[in-house]
């Protein structure tokens, strides 16, 4: 009861004379049935009634703001409802049973979908409660529906004051370094409200219908409420209203980037360029930092912290507007709110390995806004960098993103006896730049050709291969990534080529994803789906049945969340030793440093993304990491350099090819003597 | 300030270049072209010239139907508009000839300033925009690193043997040739090809070729390798006395 009197200061409309003797009228024994005050004056209805209207209005002056942004952002040229029984799904799995919440944090988690919980079933109660206040109750506690209800909300009440007692506890006092540095008073005060929501609910089971204590709690509980309402709109707890219809519209697709539309589309380039749909995002961001936690950036002393670039949008939409031209992304600018979060550097720092997309409990969808931030910049020249303007340059003129030669890889090509491919091979080999023109990723393309020689598969390179344009398509060049896609695709069919494998993940999302937009390309798969397929063909490594070497496998982003393909490679390293899991593997899987172009960047600021992953994975103690792409092979082969003992590293491909015979016609370039 | 970019458009440098059957010229049927790597580095000197002094940047290109795309490009990066000069017989004409059409075409522009690669990736004479600034008449400095509008000329940087570095001041108008990596090139954006699409190209026609030429080209053909193996005979002291001298006079690497 001590907790009532404390709360009762939230509603002033009682003196606390009256309160306190109400209080001591009304006892402390316990009924299965919930109080109600059994009579409501006109008066107090009219109170109510003007009560409501205002909390109503406070509420509707800030939230009508935010959605006439919403609204009057430009149009998502490509939004579909289809396919709908995915959104059904997102929305039951994330919405109500709060999965991602719980998945990604488990303890404040479960808090948190209590509370939420809690909210559902207070629905009805509340509704009840204000109808009862002006005489319209349709919930009698006297019913059996009633008297069940209303216990089975109390036993809710009550898992929502200690869930919301324990958040409390968490972000004032524990305190973790994800939920920002500055401590949100309001967020105190609202978890104050919803406590006293619930203590104000349970305590009318504790008093008797008559008196003022049963008054005191219900008005207490009403003002609580309508407290809480106009607060909802400015701070973060919008996501209450916003983010269960952001879950359910969320575009299509991990790290779908949209096609331009019309001669006028850039990308992200001002406010002009926000969509609705990246609106609604920005305004549903409940600061939980679960984005910045696993951001490969952000805990490697970038500048780019995925939750201040949502906010950052969120205030550049509430100080300019959904119309405005000012650019998006600009060298630093500390006179505005998003100028310090909102820059080029944090916008290319950026590996796009979709990590706080895929947490994100609230369906915002990180790596479009920032690939498109970076579309605005680059499509426009406005980002200008020495080694991304080489990097264009070079995929321009030379079609690969290494700047060699095109006659390196036909050498390549020519030396190690590649099949060219003529349209009778099942296989179109992709090489990508990687297979193509850097020595360890020929290493693994020559051990993949065994493979498939092994296994009597037919396969054939093509005779000319440009990059995907996957460098180009995450930095934002639309037009060095169309052409790359428009000549690859003509490639590929004038070859007539069927079915596609390729080595690098990269590969394998930019043909059969981003390419999307200018055709049909063949079917396409990662090596580690095609070895997985035929591992009861392949033979296992000598030794591996008693355990063998001890292989950590890392996942790359590409493959892992951006393609759902998890298992396969596993199979794979399991047939040639003992497989060892990394602390963060699987979705959880910590990026190498060299996706969204930042392979070719240049020096990084802070510690290397390569080197803190490298770290990890030599910690496990395995003797050999395996990968199965061609960038986290280099990243992994330059950070393991410099460790004084160091695990082995090799392609899924090469752990494969070492069980095979030795080969007997020609010696492959993996050999020194070649 | 009007400046006017003469570009040339060459075989892509990885290109897999085959001769003629009459030794003439190379076959141009499955070439890629792209511009001339001087002829970009002068292109981006007349954009920042333009960007910090204000005015146009006209580029200007002879050859076949094909340099359109050369054209397009320069106006994608940022030149104002673009003539070009329709001329299918490129390889017959001498340098003389090749800037007498690319002169003809300028005279009417009457630019201030005249950039041009210093020499071309293909040919490599090094003497076309030489030629072109004595055909029209206005003086030039050549292997140009910078340059500077200071009042009403200009200030340039050349580039010397060795290190050295030559500054001229010159008056305007002037032409000048420039030498690669003097700046940092800009890449091509999709705004940029999108806004290129509403800037004009004129298309002159180029005159016949008049005159005798005064160089012709008498065989085009592949750099060739050669192995030579010379068998050095004698005694031991002999043969290393030879070696050193082939090494030292012939090889010339020690």
């Amino acid at each position: 009861m001590a907790d009532v009197t404390l709360f009762a200061a939230v509603g002033p409309c009682f003196s606390g004379a009256a309160l306190l003797s109400g209080l001591h009228v009304s006892g402390t024994a316990f009924s299965a049935t919930l109080a109600e005050p059994a009579h409501f004056s006109l008066v107090e209805m009219g109170l109510l009634l003007a009560c409501v209207a205002t909390s109503a209005a406070l509420f509707f002056w800030r939230f009508g703001p935010i959605l006439r942004t919403i609204f009057r952002s430009k149009k998502d040229a490509d939004f579909s409802l289809h396919p709908i029984g995915r959104r059904v799904w997102d929305f039951v799995w994330e919405v109500l049973c709060q999965a991602k919440v719980i998945q990604q944090r488990p303890l404040p988690g479960v808090a948190h979908a209590f509370v939420f919980w809690g909210f559902l079933a207070f629905t009805l109660v509340s509704l009840n409660h204000f109808a009862s206040g002006v005489r319209l109750g349709f919930l009698s506690p006297e019913s059996y529906v009633g008297k069940f209800y209303f216990v089975f909300a109390g036993v809710w009440a009550l898992l929502v004051a200690v869930s919301i007692a324990g958040l409390f506890v968490r972000r004032f006092f524990v305190r973790p370094v994800w939920l920002g540095k500055k401590v949100s008073y309001e967020s105190g005060f609202i978890a104050l409200l919803i406590f006293t929501l619930m203590v104000t609910y349970l305590a009318a089971f504790f008093v008797s219908d008559s008196g003022v204590a049963v008054k005191a709690l219900w008005w207490t509980h009403t003002l609580a409420l309508l407290v809480f309402l106009p607060l909802i709109p400015h701070t973060k707890h919008l996501h209450l209203v916003l983010s269960p219809l952001t879950v359910f519209l969320k575009r299509d697709g991990f790290s779908k980037i949209s096609p331009l539309s019309g001669d006028e589309d850039f990308g992200l380039e001002a406010g002009k360029d926000i969509t609705q749909l990246i609106s609604l995002q920005a305004y549903s961001c409940v600061e939980c930092g679960r984005c910045t936690e696993h951001c490969p950036a952000s805990t490697t002393g970038k500048v780019l912290n995925p939750k201040e670039i949502i906010l950052g949008m969120r205030s550049y939409l509430n100080e300019l507007g959904p119309a405005s031209e000012v650019a998006l992304l600009a060298e630093a600018r500390p006179e505005t709110t998003f100028g310090t979060t909102l820059s080029m550097e944090a916008a290319f720092e950026c590996t796009t390995c979709g990590s706080c997309e895929y947490q994100c409990p609230v369906g915002i969808q990180h790596v479009p806004i920032l690939v498109g931030l970076r579309r605005g910049a680059t499509n426009t020249g406005a980002w200008e960098d020495t080694y991304g303007t080489k990097l264009f340059l070079a995929l321009e003129k030379n079609g690969n993103a290494l700047g060699l030669s095109a006659t390196e890889r036909d050498k390549f090509v020519t030396k190690q006896g590649l099949p060219i491919f003529d349209g009778t091979q099942e296989y179109c080999l992709w090489l990508g730049c990687m297979g193509g023109y850097d020595p360890k990723g020929r290493e693994i393309i020559a051990d993949f050709a065994r493979v498939m020689d092994y296994l009597g598969t037919t396969f054939g390179v093509l005779k000319k291969e440009k990059c995907t344009g996957d460098p180009a398509r995450r930095l934002g060049n639309d037009l060095v990534f169309g052409s790359l896609a428009e000549f690859g695709l003509k490639a590929l069919e004038t070859a007539k080529v069927q079915k596609i494998v390729a080595i690098c993940p990269h590969c394998v999302r930019t043909i059969s994803n981003d390419w999307r937009e200018y055709g049909v390309a063949p079917e396409i798969e990662h090596h580690s789906e095609f070895m997985a397929r035929h591992k009861d063909r392949l033979p296992k490594q000598a030794g591996s049945e008693k355990g063998g070497e001890s292989i950590v496998y890392h996942d790359p982003c590409y493959l892992g969340r951006y393609r759902d393909v998890y298992e396969e490679p596993r199979e794979i390293v399991a047939m040639a030793g003992t497989l060892v899991e990394a602390p963060r593997s699987h979705e959880r899987s910590f990026c190498c440093g060299a996706g969204g172009g930042l392979a070719f960047l240049g020096e990084e600021t802070g510690e290397r993304v390569s080197h803190v992953r490298a770290a990890e994975l030599a910690g496990t103690g395995a003797q050999v990491v395996g990968t199965a792409c061609p960038f986290c092979n280099t990243m992994f082969r330059d950070a393991l350099s410099e460790m004084e003992t160091r695990p082995q590293l090799l392609d899924i491909a090469q752990l494969t090819a070492r069980a095979l015979p030795a080969p007997n016609v020609e010696l492959p370039l993996t050999e020194p003597n070649s | 300030m009007k400046i006017l970019v003469a570009v040339k458009q060459v075989p892509e440098r990885d290109a897999q270049i085959r001769v003629t059957a009459d030794g003439k010229w190379i076959d141009e049927g499955d070439l890629s072209y792209t511009i001339n790597e001087p002829d970009a580095y002068a292109l981006e000197e007349a954009l920042q010239l333009k960007e910090k002094n204000g005015g146009e940047v006209v580029v200007v290109c002879a050859g076949p139907e094909r340099v359109t795309s050369t054209l397009r490009e320069a106006l994608a990066k940022g030149a104002d508009r673009a003539i070009h000069i329709e001329a299918d017989d490129l390889g017959e004409r001498d340098t003389l000839g090749v800037a007498q059409i690319l002169a003809d075409a300028v005279k009417a522009e009457a630019p201030d300033l005249i950039l041009t690669g210093l020499q071309s990736d293909d040919l490599g004479l090094g003497q076309t925009g030489v030629v072109m600034a004595e055909l029209l008449g206005i003086p030039h400095a050549t292997i140009i690193m910078q340059v500077e509008v200071v009042g009403a000329g200009l200030k340039v940087k050349r580039e010397l043997e060795d290190g050295w570095f030559q500054h001229v001041e010159m008056p305007l108008p002037a032409l000048l040739t420039i030498q690669s990596g003097g700046n940092k090139l800009r890449y091509a954006t999709l705004m940029g090809i999108k806004k290129a699409k509403t800037k004009e190209t004129k298309t002159v026609t180029a005159a016949a070729a008049s005159g005798a030429k005064a160089i012709a080209l008498e065989r085009v053909y592949l750099p060739e390798k050669q192995k030579k193996t010379e068998m050095l005979t004698g005694t031991a002291t002999e043969i290393a006395a030879k070696l050193v001298e082939k090494l030292k006079f012939e090889v010339r690497v020690i």
